[in-house]
């Protein structure tokens, strides 16, 4: 296995983990397990966590509100997605204007609902928070992978260097 | 070609925002979608980094990104923490008046339309209440450092790696060797 696809499966396993928490806090909350209480506090710096802005799950709601249960949830595809087709380089990252594309209708419906009268629904939290966590992986996954080899470069031959200075 | 700048400069001054945004009562709400000020401050940081280079230098890479981020996102979650405590001392918990004051309108809001038991809103309105004790105490803070010192590297280096894709160079780096001759 090549070691930025390695790094893509870590990510992968990093982000299924953080999805699966997110589902596990109100099944554990609901079977009076202590860690699903522990698990929403792990999430609560993240998002505010408000009941009528979330999904339920055996009668408790998700660790995250509607919108960051799609954000994260279309991330964990995405990735998983990436793994699969196994786009590994940065070559391939898609062009400036589809962040912007991405980003846009999140923010307008976030930015709207928090400074006018407008009320975004489930379904445009769904839409925009889905839309953003689809289309982020294609940029942060093979950044990441790309970093950590540059990274893991770099203290190699360090290293190297310092062995060769050492034995001269 | 010359040396990069060091990132301590822009990562502590993205570090700040991190921590202002998050540690001051109302501004801090903005974190509330998703870490959204912790993005900003990773995005702030790449911006501020990437405009202390100059055509003389080694250009930017992916690797400079997850670099800045887990610096800024390290400070944020400390500066946050020192904001948070600084605010509790010094002006008494205006934060927790804040939050109750946005908690109790949802919660009669709630009880009015119907949408919850009056039981089950009673339930939320211990459990928030509960919450504002933890985070008065110093088990709290120290709890609430703990999280923040993971969650907010994380999302500030997604931040960063936006930055850094939003204004990466056009043409990528070259690969380094691998192997030392």
């Amino acid at each position: 296995m090549q070691p930025s696809k390695h790094i893509q499966v870590v990510i992968l396993l990093l982000v299924g983990l953080w999805s699966a928490g997110i589902l596990l806090a109100p099944i554990l909350s609901a079977a009076g397990s202590p860690i699903g209480s522990a698990l929403y506090s792990i999430y609560a710096p993240v998002c505010h966590q408000l009941d009528h802005r979330s999904f339920h799950l055996a009668g408790e709601k998700l660790a995250v509100c509607v919108r960051c249960s799609a954000i994260y949830f279309s991330f964990f595809v995405s990735t998983l997605a990436l793994v699969l087709l196994r786009r590994t380089s940065i070559r391939v990252l898609p062009s400036r204007p589809w962040i912007l594309l991405a980003l846009a209708p999140i923010a307008a419906d976030a930015i709207l609902s928090l400074l006018t009268g407008y009320e975004s629904t489930t379904v445009s939290r769904v839409a925009t928070g889905a839309l953003f966590g689809l289309m982020m992986p294609w940029y942060v996954v093979p950044l990441v992978a790309e970093g950590v080899s540059q990274l893991r470069t770099r203290f190699t031959i360090k290293e190297g260097s310092s062995y060769a200075r050492e034995t001269q | 070609m010359l040396e990069k700048p060091s990132k301590w400069r822009a990562g502590l001054i993205g570090g700040a925002v991190i921590g202002v945004v998050a540690g001051i009562p109302g501004i801090s709400l903005i974190n509330c979608c998703c870490c959204a000020g912790v993005w900003l401050g990773g995005l702030l940081t790449m911006v501020l980094y990437k405009n202390e280079f100059t055509p003389e230098m080694q250009p930017l890479e992916s690797s400079d990104a997850l670099i800045l981020g887990l610096v800024s996102g390290i400070a944020g979650a400390f500066i946050s923490t020192l904001i948070g405590v600084l605010i509790l001392a010094i002006l008494g918990p205006v934060e927790a008046e804040f939050l109750r004051s946005i908690i109790e309108k949802a919660l009669e809001r709630l009880a009015e339309d119907g949408s919850l038991p009056s039981d089950a809103v009673e339930q939320l309105r211990e459990q928030f209440e509960t919450s504002l004790k933890d985070s008065a105490s110093v088990s709290g803070i120290l709890g609430n450092l703990f999280v923040t010192l993971i969650v907010y590297p994380i999302f500030s280096i997604l931040g960063a790696l936006l930055g850094y894709a939003l204004f990466r160079p056009k043409n990528p780096p070259q690969q380094i060797p691998t192997q030392p001759a």
